[in-house]
């Protein structure tokens, strides 16, 4: 089982488009995939039209391994679920770490759930917190959208500053630019400017791309309903990066 | 949740389910019709697949398995004309049919119409909570809707609740691939290479060997037109099994028939299977004829390769000649005579036993012959002669047939635990035979 996370410090960077495009690349490539929206507004639950479970809200959810699993739904997708959002933070912490010490008893309860997929992917929320800690710790890969303005470049920065700081591994690190405008030089500058910076920056972009906004519309990933066009294909490209980064 | 697969009564159509759950629930039923297209149902010869509950069809390029206890759905394409799984690539059909023999020819049950609509069960926010797949089948006046719900993770209630409204439509749970078969008038073959017969223990044994005896013969006979129409090696392999336990019933139960008629007879069967030895021995060389390559280099696959051809053109000529002796009057005057004759007890004459009840008869012969192949085999250690490890496995081999016999006198599972050993050991002597012979054939 790999953990990808999808996470940026910054709001509004197309996190949430990523997971569920991604998740929707992983399952389509074959692998049982578990998408988490461990994001509070439940935006990637809202994509899918799973409707949060009122299990979700008992405080007791991720020391009761039957909660867990009965909390999981099945999206429309072959070979792809989700665990919709709502949940007590500091549990799912606790969830994760104990999700990868091969010692620990709540792993081997949940051993016939992780049996299940092959890739978990976590749709964070943008912030710093206990549980991004703990996402930066069990995540096998982290995938980072970053926008081509300074502001995001400085965002990044601090990001890794954060991992050197704290010891975290920098090379799980998998930024990539997301909302590209090729017509803008800046925006292309920028991106050569970081893929030479980082040495993870991944080639692959997502751009600025109205199929990518209908999600809302459609609520679907965008690769359910537009997969010839750019932007379904930027997200398959995407997938193959990260695929390849993470190594199966 | 376990699907539920079923079957709906005549007059029900996919539109009525569509009325029936969206008039009903809170749900909306969103129905993918599919075309209607030509398929053919697909089979063994001995019926493996229906037997294990499954429905085979070939639908133009794509081969629809549909598993009726799992109630699993799987599909593969298979474009080129096949007969053996061997044939197709390796595929989700052909992995789920890992227990079916390789060997065996697969043919056409019946040609019929069929469309593979979808549904799904949608919520308010157009979220699928369940899918249902559901086969028409037409052939000539007759139609059948199979369906098969499919639960997703999360969503039990929805199932529930879909499963629920097609029982009330009168859907009915349906887990064997015969009543699809029956629903639409397609005769379903009997045939087993190892039929059950039901014999009262305490019957004469002239009277159960008859009924063995007859039972082989017609199962012998089921076979000729598979030999004929050389569909597979099969045919001939349990023709040939058929005969040999008609002529072991002949000879290990003694004194059942006068010993007059006992050796005519064994005689007549003994004649006929002399003219199918060269053909089965053609066949065991060339199904294993990928074995053989592989034993030897690449340097000599050429060579392999020649003998091999010249094995397929002897094959020909082999299949030929035992085609015209099934089709000989000859052939059908003898085969017929035997049918007559083992039609009734009566017509054979009586050996000094005949009367003795079945079970006592045989529990003694199975004890004797079990004695026999203790002794023999206390006797063998490290330089013990081929031959009498040779001997060993023709008595075994006798114990096992005389074991098989027995079991319409006793409790089957019983008997069926007590031969799985005996079958490891005479697999094991049999190796050591055919290691024996060739040891000798180098040596020469």
């Amino acid at each position: 089982m790999k953990i990808i996370a999808c996470y940026s410090n910054k709001g509004g960077v197309g996190k949430t488009a990523t997971s569920v495009n991604l998740a929707y690349a992983c399952a389509m490539s074959g692998r049982q995939t578990l998408l988490c929206d461990m994001d509070p507004q439940g935006a990637s639950g809202f994509y899918f039209r799973v409707k949060p479970s009122r299990k979700l809200k008992k405080q007791a959810f991720f020391k009761d391994v039957d909660c867990f699993t009965g909390a999981i739904r099945a999206s429309d997708y072959e070979n792809l679920d989700l665990l919709p959002a709502n949940m007590s933070y500091r549990d799912f912490d606790i969830f994760l770490s104990r999700m990868k010490n091969s010692r620990s008893r709540l792993k081997k309860a949940l051993k016939a759930v992780g049996n299940e997929y092959d890739v978990i992917i976590l749709d964070c929320p943008p912030n710093i917190s206990l549980l991004s800690e703990n996402v930066f710790r069990v995540a096998d890969k982290i995938v980072v959208p970053v926008i081509p303005t300074t502001l995001s470049e400085r965002t990044l920065e601090q990001l890794y500053d954060f991992f050197k700081e704290k010891k975290y591994q920098r090379k799980k690190l998998l930024p990539f630019i997301s909302m590209m405008q090729k017509r803008k030089n800046l925006h292309k500058e920028t991106k050569l400017k970081l893929q030479k910076k980082y040495k993870n920056f991944l080639d692959k972009s997502i751009p600025f791309a109205t199929d990518i906004e209908k999600m809302g519309v459609h609520r679907a990933p965008v690769l359910a309903y537009a997969g010839t066009r750019p932007a379904a294909k930027a997200y398959k490209d995407l997938w193959r990066a990260v695929e390849d980064k993470v190594g199966f | 949740m376990e699907p539920f697969i079923f079957t709906l009564p005549r007059g029900k159509s996919m539109k009525r389910v569509h009325h029936y759950l969206n008039s009903r629930t809170r749900y909306n039923l969103d129905v993918i019709k599919g075309e209607k297209l030509d398929a053919v149902l697909l089979d063994t010869f001995n019926s493996e697949i229906a037997r294990s509950g499954q429905v085979l069809l070939q639908v133009g390029q794509t081969l629809l398995l549909i598993n009726l206890l799992s109630c699993r759905i799987v599909e593969q394409h298979a474009a080129s004309p096949w007969s053996f799984l061997t044939e197709l690539a390796i595929g989700p059909v052909v992995a789920a049919l890992k227990t079916v023999s390789r060997l065996r020819a697969f043919m056409v049950v019946s040609k019929l119409t069929l469309r593979c609509d979808r549904g799904l069960l949608l919520d308010d926010e157009g979220k699928t909570r369940a899918r249902l797949h559901v086969f028409a089948f037409f052939r000539k006046k007759r139609s059948l809707l199979l369906g098969i719900t499919q639960s997703l993770r999360g969503y039990d209630r929805a199932h529930r609740d879909l499963q629920h409204h097609l029982t009330d439509m009168g859907g009915a749970a349906v887990r064997d691939a015969g009543e699809i078969l029956r629903c639409l008038k397609i005769k379903q073959r009997e045939y087993s290479a190892k039929p059950d017969i039901c014999i009262a223990p305490e019957n004469p044994i002239k009277d159960s060997a008859t009924t063995i005896i007859r039972t082989y013969l017609d199962v012998a006979r089921q076979n000729e037109a598979g030999i004929l129409a050389d569909y597979d090696t099969e045919f001939l392999h349990d023709y040939r099994v058929s005969f040999r336990k008609v002529r072991s019933v002949l000879s290990l139960f003694k004194g059942v028939y006068s010993s007059e008629q006992t050796n005519e007879l064994k005689r007549e069967f003994a004649d006929l299977m002399k003219h199918t030895n060269s053909l089965r021995d053609l066949d065991v060389y060339l199904l294993d004829r990928e074995d053989y390559f592989r034993m030897v280099p690449e340097s000599s696959h050429d060579g392999v390769r020649i003998l091999f051809d010249i094995m397929a053109v002897k094959r020909r000529v082999e299949h030929k000649k035992i085609c015209r002796l099934i089709k000989s009057k000859s052939y059908r005057q003898l085969v017929g005579g035997w049918v007559e004759l083992f039609s009734n007890d009566e017509y054979l004459s009586s050996g000094s036993r005949a009367m003795k009840s079945s079970d006592r008869y045989v529990a003694r012969l199975i004890l004797n012959r079990y004695r026999k192949v203790c002794r023999i085999a206390r006797r063998i250690n490290e330089t013990t002669a081929d031959d009498a490890v040779h001997e060993l496995r023709i008595h075994c081999k006798k114990l096992r047939y005389l074991m098989e016999f027995s079991l319409p006198f006793f409790p089957k599972k019983k008997v069926k635990i007590l031969l799985r050993p005996l079958k490891r050991l005479q697999d094991n002597l049999g190796r050591f035979n055919d290691y024996s012979v060739q040891q000798v054939c180098f040596f020469l």
